[in-house]
């Protein structure tokens, strides 16, 4: 679908992408900064640095990784290492900015006291419990008192190792230390939702530790880092926030020869692709290969755009050392047409944005004609060598989440679930025949804890069929499920060919007789199946059992979520007259006598409140 | 690796000061220069450092007054120092 708003040209971009040369990114910042902010449609959010350090250079750099992602940060700045006082006691000028994220900048120079030479195990061991107790406290307040989502960054190591080896092993050493504290840090994050580890343990392995210390910084300036590693710290985090705001990228669309596996399926046959531990070009496809497989199990929904016949394409994956396997493909499109073609197909099928698409070609031209057609669709320069395209994928955190639940690793299921549907579609004289041949069922209730998770993605990460697109925390959620101001719904869709998961949330703020419609969002997957149909019959049974008279549909548009604009229209609703164009309200009167909308969707057993006080 | 020429040098001073290749000359004072200011002072002692292993302490850039006198501290050639 062609946009209508200005496109983005990529070219500018290209300093931010791999591969990346920092020093470059820290010459050209003001140009980069004064090009990105250009762009359209960008999500503002307030970020609070709290250092450990000068993060002047951090600042800077983020704003410009942030904004490369669409993000619109504005900032609050800690004073030099108050990161915990300004927590501790409560900095008014923190406390009016009101972050929606706060990042922690600490580095190895602010632990406290570090264990002494031969110090016993067990006062090591409350050394650890002091240094955690006393982060924790400023997390805490962080989280009660400021709401406020935190991004810490784990431990990097010194780079000077006065034990030498035995840095790594004893318990009284610096390194040892660190590594405990970041096994601290891991388990906090493993039991806190609004917590996320930003891994400068791993940032700084992969930088070097002699590039990511700048001595001279750090005596002249109180740099914890220097200028060159602050870029990838600034990718790294804007990466984190991104996948926050629910920007990742959802699908990975792979070419096929010399992408997947080594030669032409289609001229040199099966037997003779190179592929397998017996050629090290073919080791460095599988491997490849299950980089690609180990995406798809954790929730990356797989397509292939090849230019092939499909039948040889397919063939290809019989290769007995292929990792890939046909059925790990949500959609496989191999012909002769024009890539960019197929692209527009793939993102229509799986019925997502093309910017949520990435893909991967060893052939440049193809990659540049994407590129080009296509501006929405990541396609990294992975060049020609199989053996860097996973570096590539890695280096821009296309994928990044910041957190996995069960739902994401069946979503490649659902998504072939759907291509099966589409199939057995065709088949059927009217769509009405198709759907109750489905044999749906729903399951629709009120928020439940076992379903958090799901359901704050889904508020957080929904573009499309989303009326509202307001963005909630966890906590939020948590917090709305408990207050009887609220009627919250979600929605499980299961049919014949298998469960798509939780799939719609609604959430109405209740104003004696009226319930305004706060949030209201449905996947893509389950898009023309009446589930929305469904949602809204259980609204109105809320409503009639808790004696609210009156719904007040709320639509705000946004330049994705123009599928739903004549959602309210369509079920009935008058617009008022108070509406504006960006903030339209639609009223719909609860009747005592309630025809059911839904059609081909079985509801399953739920609790309805029993009186206006529920 | 080759040291910068005054050429590149002030044409990765204008960039890092977000002015149009070319503008500066090498005259210029520092102090009317508008984005002169914490952030291109570590950026340029980044492109010193990375262009010319050249290495500069933020006492020395401040000392200097005139663009000429960043040319002499990042030793570009042509410059004396």
């Amino acid at each position: 679908m062609a946009s209508e708003t200005k496109t983005f040209q990529p070219d500018i971009l290209k300093a931010l992408r791999f591969p990346t040369t920092p020093a470059e990114i820290l010459r050209k910042r003001q140009s980069l900064k004064k090009e990105l902010l250009g762009q359209a449609n960008l999500t503002p959010t307030r970020i609070a640095i709290l250092g450990g350090s000068t993060t002047a250079e951090v600042k800077s750099m983020l704003e410009l990784f942030l904004l490369a992602q669409g993000i619109q940060p504005t900032f609050f700045e800690s004073g030099y290492n108050r990161y915990s006082e300004d927590v501790l006691f409560q900095n008014p000028d923190l406390w009016n900015f009101k972050p929606d994220i706060v990042f922690v900048h600490t580095t190895w120079h602010n632990v406290s006291q570090f264990p002494q030479l031969m110090e016993p195990e067990a006062e090591v061991e409350q050394r650890v419990r002091r240094e955690m107790a006393r982060f924790a406290s400023v997390w805490e307040k962080i989280h009660t008192e400021l709401g406020a989502l935190i991004i810490q960054n784990n431990f990097d190591l010194p780079h000077l190792r006065p034990l030498g080896n035995l840095e790594a092993s004893e318990s009284f050493a610096r390194v040892n230390f660190l590594m405990r504290l970041n096994a601290e840090f891991a388990k906090y994050a493993r039991s806190h939702s609004r917590f996320l580890i930003n891994d400068i343990h791993y940032l700084s392995a992969q930088v070097g530790l002699n590039n990511w210390h700048g001595r001279a910084y750090w005596y002249n300036f109180h740099m914890a880092l220097s200028p060159t590693a602050t870029v990838p710290l600034a990718q790294n985090l804007a990466a984190i926030v991104k996948s926050v705001y629910g920007k990742s990228k959802k699908c990975l669309v792979l070419d096929l020869d010399n992408t997947l596996w080594g030669g032409i399926v289609g001229d040199d046959g099966v037997q003779n692709l190179i592929l397998g531990r017996d050629h090290p070009v073919g080791e460095a496809f599988l491997d490849f290969q299950r980089y690609v497989k180990d995406l798809q199990r954790r929730g990356i929904i797989l397509a292939v755009c090849s230019k092939n016949d499909i039948e040889n394409a397919k063939e290809g994956f019989s290769h007995p050392d292929s990792i890939l396997k046909v059925e790990d493909f949500s959609v496989f499109k191999a012909n002769w047409n024009p890539k960019p073609g197929n692209m527009r197909e793939i993102a229509r099928e799986l019925n997502i944005g093309l910017d949520s698409l990435v893909f991967v070609d060893d052939n440049p031209a193809e990659r540049a004609l994407v590129a080009d057609q296509l501006p929405e669709v990541a396609v990294p320069d992975v060049g020609s060598d199989v053996s860097r395209f996973a570096e590539a994928l890695e280096h821009e955190r296309y994928f990044e989440v910041d957190r996995v639940v069960q739902d994401d690793l069946k979503r490649a299921v659902y998504y072939n679930s759907n291509a099966q549907r589409s199939t057995y579609q065709a088949g059927f004289r009217d769509y009405g025949e198709f759907l109750a041949s489905l044999e749906m069922t729903a399951e629709i209730g009120s928020f439940s804890a076992v379903y958090l998770e799901r359901t704050t993605q889904l508020i957080n990460k929904t573009n499309q069929f989303n009326l509202t697109t307001k963005r909630y925390t966890s906590a939020e959620v948590e917090s709305i499920s408990r207050d009887p101001g609220f009627v919250t719904l979600y929605g499980r869709l299961a049919d014949r060919f298998g469960d798509n998961g939780l799939v719609s949330v609604l959430i109405g703020r209740v104003s004696g007789e009226t319930l305004e419609v706060d949030v209201w969002l449905m996947s893509c997957r389950v898009l023309n199946r009446e589930m929305e149909l469904a949602m809204f019959d259980t609204l109105v049974e809320h409503c009639q059992a808790r004696g609210i008279r009156r719904i007040v549909g709320v639509y705000i548009p946004t330049k994705k979520n123009n599928m739903v604009a004549g959602h309210y229209s369509g079920l009935g609703f008058t617009r008022l007259t108070e509406s504006s164009g960006d903030h339209e309200l639609w009223r719909f009167d609860v009747p005592q006598s309630y025809s059911l909308r839904t059609r081909f969707i079985r509801r399953t057993a739920q609790t309805l409140p029993t009186s206006a006080n529920a | 690796m080759p040291k910068m020429t005054r050429e590149e040098f002030l044409l990765e001073m204008d960039e890092i000061l977000d002015l149009k290749p070319g503008t500066l000359r090498g005259h210029e004072k520092l102090e009317d220069l508008k984005n002169w200011d914490s952030t291109a002072l570590i950026s340029l002692i980044t492109m010193a450092e990375t262009n010319n292993s050249a290495q500069i302490s933020p006492d020395q850039v401040v000392g200097c007054s005139t663009v000429a006198d960043l040319l002499r501290l990042a030793q570009v050639d042509g410059s004396s120092s």
